[in-house]
């Protein structure tokens, strides 16, 4: 539990540091005047504004030291409700790194005023006016990273969460701080709106989630994951009760990954969101929601290798998720819904694996690679989604970033963050070397292996033995021609970046650790599809999910 | 004397050209930068050339290219890039990709030469030198991944190169190519994931998936792709983007306007080997893993290089542009290369490899010359100006062999290639050779008539017509640089056409040793006589 109480620590000190001051509190009756350091007009360290954003930077980074460190640890039980093993560190330290990423990445993004700028009663004569205004955006700072360390605290318990009970809350602590983390971004009205709709409509998505919790709970009078996993298995013919309470439960977590038709409202989040906040929605509040399936689909009603009743609906919803995400991304003139769609279409592509874990014909060891590949492309989601909206964070520094034009030209401006650009759509598109070809390919591979050897060798031409094959194989090919659909608008940013006249020559901001955070990101989108890195964490992965699979 | 010479030769040119886009980055003033760079750039190629050369005389891994039972030379112990996914580093080279590595090392410093003096020097010669170390990857390399990975990277510096040096269309250009070549590899792509879905489980361990991107490996497993009928379909696929390579029609329209718009040296390297890539590519991978559907697609084949051969013929007549006119004749070309592997003859495919090799020294002669021609007489007009062999008379010298060689003639490179196909295909098919027979009239047509147009026919003896471009400058020869790779280019014309036999034995035992190996028997079970 260390990385979590780092992040205590590190929330605590949040609220206490900027309020560290000079206040003294003299004894009474004494001229004795002790320090009580809270209150007072404080020192110039702790009111520095720029504090809160270095706390959550070193509180997240010290988080995931100790996480990637305690990766191998032996499970233990905390309270009957948790458990920390390897699977459940594994993407702590991926929420870790996402929320790292997002921290540093937020230095510059919101307006951060140092005290040296405040003005002398003299100056002028709304003077009070502008020192209010600075101090609050200073104390929006502290707000901010409050919010986004009980992200991360939500997250990495929900990874631990043996109850269906914790699972949800911790994904409620999560989800409450991702709204109000929406509409954080309150220069521009499209942030309140976005952040309103986002909580409207999933906290409806979580009432039905938690009344199917509900029916569940009805239906075996427990909801450990282990007992529901029992009770399943000795379930005779299918309880209505389970049915729904699973059916329900799937459209709280559906809307969590942004599958069609649950979805609607993540586009219009994520493009009224700060782009840090919306690569955070897109990739670790998405797996959030894989992981939440990982552990109600497939470990409760999956557990003997028989067809699950959820897998051609899982199926359907994969290829209309998406081909509509795709399709309307196809459409976007905006870089963000773009990316927001893409979003979508990559959560289909993973729902589509799932649905082959649940058809009963793929053995555990299958089930096991496949769930491999689906955790391994949420890792690797991280690097080039994140990144990509990065760039587009370091677009709107100068108020930019909501329409393709503000991309034209960036290739002259600034080359190198045009490149890193070109790398993350690449990766999201799949292209060879890049680690989102290798984290397809396994997906592929997954569904292809299970599902091809069905087809019959004897057949001579091509529709009959289309006949023969199950249909789980057209996952695959929905994968591939959805891919090869996507391309058109991943390449379209890159030809934009490089061929079209930039509106203004002047070159982007500088903001050190935003393009640090890039530039990391582009390194290891290419270091995770080859060479030794790849292969470390593809190993990880894999144990992890041994891990969970045959405990 | 170096182990892995293939290795050396890929990596050292893409290093050195990242480290040369890089480094200017950091210091160094743009002038001295730009002489600097193309120094070490052209050192590197010329190093090379030199290995490639020591390689062909026996000096570096003594390696008997005749040999077709050999297999694979100068081969490294694979080590794993990947190995969850069964991805190795494998390099190795025999007669069919030797020459094209060959002539890949020759012809980056030879196009280096003729542009010696490109604007944003900086960047122009370590990105052809970057180019390099991708095309000689796509040669070497006997790992399908990593050989996708290569095919892909020839894209980015071509594209930069028309993109950035190019003529006044370059971004139409510069983007047609791209779409066109990169939608082709896509679907090309998934042919290759169908085939590296049916590895068999024994041939990798290790890896996750249980499959492995072993070529060779593939290659023998696609008869584990259920239904002939998938097997087409994965053959189609491969064929789709190799054809759109090579390029054959009607997937061709991307090449004229790439070399209309591209550099010298882009054309130079485009035509000479980035086209070849697409020959290559069909004969390591479509034919040697689906002999029965090559076979059963002979029609096909002998449809496409038809087609490519008259219709760009044809074409070519009607070209007023020097280079949209060279770039047409390279599509009719490469027709003869399809008909070559049509006929399913020893003769007819060595001529076909043999076409590979020579059409990839002449069409950079041509290239060259047509860029010099626009570079001193600022057009590319046909007929725009007459006489020049009196204003520029090595220039007119350059021109006159490098189409006297595309056209061929006798006792020049291009010649030998088209009458052993020729020879071949009258052996298969009969007296359906007319029709390619009577199409080299055509080219001999249009070469001979833009011959007079342009190099001899002049109103007036003493000066002939200038274009309006020259604003009545008198126009200069060709620069030394410019000559000395033509010089080159020409001389290498010349021997080829003289002494085949240095390249002509080891592609007719390959081609006598592959016919043998993998289609003897597909042509047996599908009834076309050997």
């Amino acid at each position: 539990m260390m990385p979590e109480l780092i992040m205590l620590l590190g929330l605590i000190a949040i609220v206490v540091v900027p309020n560290l001051g000079d206040a003294k509190f003299r004894l009474p009756l004494t001229s004795v005047r002790v320090p009580v350091l809270l209150g007072g007009s404080r020192f110039d360290l702790t009111n520095d504004p720029r504090m809160p954003n270095r706390i959550s930077n070193l509180t997240f980074s010290l988080a995931l030291l100790s996480s990637l460190l305690l990766i191998s640890e032996s499970p233990s039980e905390v309270g009957g409700i948790l458990v920390v093993d390897s699977f459940s560190r594994l993407f702590s330290t991926m929420f870790l790194a996402a929320l790292l990423l997002v921290s540093i990445a937020t230095t510059h993004r919101l307006p951060a005023k140092t005290n040296a700028h405040i003005p002398k009663e003299s100056d002028s004569e709304n003077v009070f006016d502008r020192k209010i205004s600075i101090l609050i955006d200073n104390r929006r700072q502290v707000d901010f990273y409050i919010l986004l360390i009980m992200v991360g605290l939500g997250m990495t318990m929900m990874t631990m969460a043996t109850n269906l009970f914790m699972l949800i809350v911790c994904i409620e602590l999560a989800s409450l701080s991702t709204y109000v983390l929406v509409a954080f971004h309150k220069e521009d009205g499209t942030g309140g709106e976005a952040g309103a709709k986002y909580f409207i409509v999933g906290s409806v998505a979580s009432a039905i989630g938690i009344y199917g919790m509900s029916l569940l709970y009805l239906w075996s009078g427990s909801l450990d994951l282990e007992i529901l996993r029992q009770s399943w298995l000795s379930m005779e013919g299918i309880d209505p009760f389970a049915a729904f309470g699973i059916g329900m439960m799937l459209v709280a977590f559906g809307f969590k990954v942004s599958a069609a038709p649950f979805h609607l409202a993540a586009p219009d989040a994520y493009s009224g969101a700060a782009s840090q906040v919306s690569g955070l929605l897109a990739t670790a509040s998405k797996a959030m929601g894989f992981l939440a399936l990982f552990r109600v689909l497939v470990m409760i009603t999956v557990p003997d290798g028989s067809e699950a009743i959820w897998m051609i609906a899982l199926g359907i919803f994969a290829i209309v998720t998406m081909t509509w995400g795709n399709l309307a991304a196809l459409t976007s003139e905006n870089p963000k819904r773009m990316l927001a769609y893409s979003s979508v279409a990559h959560a289909g592509y993973m729902l589509a694996a799932i649905a082959v874990v649940g058809s009963g014909i793929s053995s555990v060891d299958q089930n096991a690679i496949i769930l491999t590949a689906v955790s391994f492309h949420l890792f690797v989601l991280v690097l080039f989604k994140l990144g990509a909206f990065l760039v587009l964070a370091l677009l709107e520094t100068e108020g930019k970033g909501h329409e393709i034009e503000h991309l034209y030209g960036l290739g002259r401006r600034d080359p190198l963050i045009a490149g890193s650009m070109f790398l993350f759509v690449l990766s999201l598109a799949g292209v060879p070397p890049l680690s989102g070809f290798l984290s397809k390919l396994l997906m592929i591979n997954g569904i292809v292996s299970t599902s091809a050897s069905t087809g019959s060798s004897s057949s001579v031409d091509i529709v009959s033995w289309a006949e023969s094959v199950d249909p789980l194989f057209w996952l695959a090919a929905a994968i591939v021609l959805n891919s090869a659909l996507s391309l058109f608008y991943y390449l379209r940013i890159g030809l934009v970046m490089f061929f079209e006249e930039p509106s203004t020559e002047k070159s982007l901001k500088a903001a050190p650790s935003l393009r640090m955070a890039i530039f990391a990101c582009a390194l290891l989108t290419v270091l995770c599809g080859i060479g030794p890195v790849s292969e470390w964490l593809l190993d990880t992965v894999s144990s992890a999910i041994d891990s969970l699979m045959y405990e | 004397m170096i182990s892995d010479p293939l290795t050396v030769i890929t990596i050292v040119p893409l290093a050195v050209s990242l480290a040369l886009l890089i480094l200017p980055k950091i210091s160094g003033s743009a002038e001295g930068l730009a002489r600097a760079s193309r120094a070490i750039s052209m050192g590197v190629s010329l190093a090379m050339l030199a290995i490639t050369t020591m390689i062909f005389f026996g000096e570096i891994g003594n390696v008997d290219w005749t040999d077709y039972n050999s297999g694979y030379s100068l081969t490294n112990d694979a080590f794993s890039l990947i190995p969850s996914i069964g991805v190795q580093w494998k390099v190795g080279a025999d007669a069919l990709s030797f020459p094209m590595i060959w002539l890949t090392t020759l012809l980056i410093p030879i196009s280096m030469l003729v542009e010696w003096d490109a604007k944003k020097g900086h960047l122009f010669h370590p990105l052809i030198l970057m180019m390099e170390g991708a095309l000689i990857g796509v040669f070497v390399s006997l790992d399908m991944f990593v050989f996708y990975a290569f095919w892909e990277l020839t894209l980015v510096p071509m594209f930069f190169l028309i993109m950035v040096w190019g003529g006044e269309d370059r971004k139409y250009a510069s983007m047609k190519f791209f779409i066109y070549t990169f939608t082709a590899s896509v679907i090309m792509l998934v042919g290759i994931l169908v085939m590296y879905f049916y590895t068999p489980d024994v041939a990798s361990s290790g890896t996750i998936t249980g499959h492995t991107f072993d070529m060779s490996v593939m290659i023998a497993s696609s008869d584990y792709i259920p239904s002939e009928g998938l097997r087409h379909l994965v053959w189609l696929l491969l064929l789709i983007g190799f054809a759109t390579k090579m390029p054959s029609v009607p997937v061709h329209t991307w090449l004229p306007d790439a070399h209309v718009q591209a550099p010298t040296a882009g054309s130079m390297l485009l035509a000479g080997v980035m086209l070849k890539m697409g020959a290559y590519g069909f004969l390591r991978i479509a034919v040697s893993a689906f002999p029965e559907s090559t076979v059963a697609f002979i029609p096909l084949l002998i449809f496409l290089g038809m087609a490519s051969l008259v219709y760009g013929a044809w074409v070519c007549m009607g070209q007023t542009n020097l280079k949209r006119m060279v770039a047409y004749s390279s599509v009719s070309h490469m027709g003869l290369i399809f008909l070559g592997i049509a006929t399913m003859q020893p003769l007819g495919i060595a001529g076909a490899l043999f076409m590979m090799f020579a059409h990839g020294i002449i069409s950079p002669l041509l290239f060259a010359v047509a860029g010099a021609f626009k570079h001193h007489y600022h057009t590319l007009e046909i007929g725009s100006m007459r006489g020049i062999a009196h204003h520029s008379p090595w220039l007119a010298a350059h021109m006159m062999l490098g189409w006297m060689a595309s056209l061929g003639l006798p006792l020049l490179a291009g010649f030998v290639a088209e009458v052993t196909i020729l020879i071949a295909f009258w052996m298969s098919f009969g007296w359906l050779v007319l029709l390619p027979t009577l199409t080299l009239i055509i080219t001999a047509v249009y070469y001979l008539t833009s011959m007079q147009k342009t190099i001899f026919e002049s109103n007036d003896p003493h000066h002939g017509i200038l274009p309006d471009t020259l604003h009545g400058e008198d126009p200069r020869d060709i620069s030394w640089h410019e000559n000395s790779g033509m010089i080159i280019l020409g001389a290498l014309t010349i021997l080829f056409g003289i002494l085949p036999f240095i390249f002509w034995d080891m592609m007719s035992e390959w081609s006598s040793g592959f016919l043998i190996d993998t289609l003897v028997e597909a042509m047996q079970s599908e009834g076309v006589k050997p």
